[in-house]
């Protein structure tokens, strides 16, 4: 197909000026840095400090730490990729090459999302480098990883179909304010104080993956709420399907978004 | 590429840009003139596939315009330069250029690297190559415009008005640079400078109001003023009759310059007309029939 090879050019440039982004990898700094240093009950300090303690804890520690407000900056950074070929003036050109809006909205995904994700996958590998050198453990860069795929990455693709297409409607100001409310109220807020999603299968601060790998509850996993179908026991499978139920979720916005473009090219 | 179009119409909500437009264009550079708002850009971006057309025919190359598949054929033999070109600004014109190429499909990493370096050195941008974009002057950002238009070495040339704005010497060498990529390919050329069309055209189309009032050879289109171009000198005031050209202030009066079906004034000698005498011309008698 030559549509894949003109869908990876998109991705590939798309990942480069979203990567060259400074304000990104500040944001993404200062947020990990200061998440590192504070307490919030659940961090890595928390981690027994033997030095025998087991990597899939330790940086699943880690990650969900990083969970807790990383996905903010994804939102935020993420708000204006769609948007700025209308500003920049630069979708005129883009509509009279032979790549269809489907091609150049997939690899917009593709490419800024995973430049969006480069810093975060940074700082979980200083914090995996930095365990190893105090544990003395070789499995805290491999467990590094897969706690990023596990908790951070499914809530970046989550994150990053509403911030990509949600702006459109709303302009990327009005829904940087909405998405860091929806942050807090849908991930942080118990289901006693108001009805929220929080602690279910669709919360995207990955409950149920950071629970699994630890082996114990964690971040509300399961807690009585609203949607009680979305509530399961923190299992294995649970937190597969909650990966991808997040996956998903994130990648409806973007059919959405193609499909009605597809629609206005010709109306 | 030959462009065949019949009837074409197209509207924005209530305000119709294009009302009937018939169009044939057989290769070669052919220009495009018009006033603000005549319909230059509509047209031309439903030629380039951006937009879809309201109601006609528009073939180019054989292909139907009206049509998903046609519209992709044509871009991929197509070079277009909007009016109002935006560029990355955190991209270098060397690395906006490949990005182009790729969209295009020139997918041989070494042949399209060729390329890229051989058009920046066309358009002058290889001491400036590896700069990001941001800050570029207007005439840096229409050099990458062209640049990347030429790309993919295109038969069909669509270039709005990519001399608005530039100095004369950089007009000129815009405009030159154009006419040589005619050779074997079409140009479609819009712009307000009417002089830029007499230098660089044979043909060349006039819309008014969205529907082409002329279309032939730019040597007809300048005979249209002859014998209604007038010279003439006044103490001041202007002529009352026909449209002023030009009006140079002399020491015994001003010099006028007048397009104008009858003889403005007894002294008026009549001159030799310019393109842009009967470009006047001919939007005076239009907008005469329009009215009248
Ligand atoms: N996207 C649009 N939405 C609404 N109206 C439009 C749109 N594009 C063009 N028009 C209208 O269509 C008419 C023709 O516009 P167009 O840009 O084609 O003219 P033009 O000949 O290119 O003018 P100029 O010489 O000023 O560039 C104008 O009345 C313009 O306001
Ligand atoms: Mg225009």
């Amino acid at each position: 197909m030559s549509g894949v090879r003109e869908t990876l050019a998109v991705c590939r440039y798309e990942f480069r000026m979203q990567i060259r982004k400074r304000s990104l990898w500040i944001t993404i700094a200062l947020l990990a840095g200061s998440l590192a240093a504070g307490r919030f009950g659940m961090g890595p300090r928390y981690a027994p400090a033997s030095p025998g303690a087991p990597a899939r804890e330790v940086m699943t520690r880690w990650a969900f730490l990083f969970s807790v407000i990383l996905p903010i900056a994804f939102g935020m950074a993420l708000a204006d990729r769609l948007l700025r070929d209308r500003r920049l003036r630069t979708a005129e050109l883009l509509a009279s090459m032979p790549p269809g809006s489907g091609g150049r909205l997939t690899g917009t995904f593709l490419g800024s999302v995973t430049a969006t994700g480069a810093p975060a996958l940074a700082a979980m590998l200083v914090a995996a480098g930095y365990e190893t050198v105090r544990r003395g453990d070789p499995m805290m860069i491999p467990w590094g990883l897969a706690a990023f795929a596990a908790v951070l990455a499914p809530a970046l693709v989550f994150v990053a179909g509403y911030a990509l297409v949600c702006p459109l409607v709303l302009t990327a100001p009005l829904f940087r304010v909405l998405f860091v409310g929806y942050w807090f109220w849908g991930n942080l807020l118990l289901p006693a104080t108001l009805p929220t999603p929080t602690g279910s299968l669709l919360t995207p601060i990955g409950s149920y993956a950071a629970s699994w790998l630890l082996g114990t509850p964690v971040l509300h996993a399961g807690i009585p709420g609203p949607l009680s179908f979305l509530r399961p026991e923190p299992t294995g499978s649970a937190a597969a399907g909650s990966i991808a139920l997040l996956v998903v979720a994130g990648l409806i916005p973007l059919l959405a978004a193609g499909l009605l473009r597809g629609r206005w090219r010709t109306a | 590429m030959d462009i065949a179009i019949t009837g074409l119409r197209r509207s924005f909500g209530r305000v119709t840009a294009l009302r009937g437009v018939d169009l044939t264009v057989r290769g070669g550079m052919y220009g495009l003139l018009g006033g603000n708002g005549a319909g230059k850009t509509t047209l031309m971006r439903i030629m380039a596939g951006v937009i879809a057309p309201g109601a006609g025919q528009v073939r180019i190359g054989g292909y139907d315009l009206t049509t998903r598949s046609g519209r992709r054929q044509v871009q991929r033999r197509l070079g277009y330069v909007p009016q109002d070109l935006g560029l990355y600004p955190d991209l270098s014109p060397r690395e906006f250029l490949d990005y182009v190429a790729l969209l295009k499909g020139l997918d041989d990493s070494a042949a399209r690297r060729r390329q890229v370096e051989e058009l920046l050195d066309v358009v002058g941008l290889t001491g400036v190559a590896g700069r990001r974009m941001k800050g570029f002057s207007g005439g840096q950002r229409r050099r990458v415009g062209i640049a990347q238009a030429l790309l993919g070495d295109p038969a069909l040339l669509i270039v709005d008005e990519p001399t608005a704005g530039l100095d004369p010497e950089e007009r000129i060498r815009f405009r030159t640079l154009l006419a040589g990529l005619a050779g074997q390919r079409t140009v479609l050329l819009s712009t307000h400078i009417v002089e830029d069309v007499a230098q660089t055209c044979h043909e060349t189309a006039v819309l008014a109001a969205g529907q082409v009032i002329y279309s032939g050879s730019v040597a007809d289109l300048t005979r249209a003023a002859e014998g209604t171009t007038w010279q003439m000198s006044s103490a001041g005031a202007p002529p009352i009759e026909g449209v002023v050209v030009s009006a140079v202030a002399r020491e015994t009066g001003t010099q006028f310059r007048v397009i104008s079906p009858a003889r403005p004034s007894p002294d008026a000698t009549s001159v030799a007309p310019t393109l842009e005498d009967g470009y006047l011309a001919l939007m005076q008698r239009h907008s005469s029939t329009a009215v009248g």
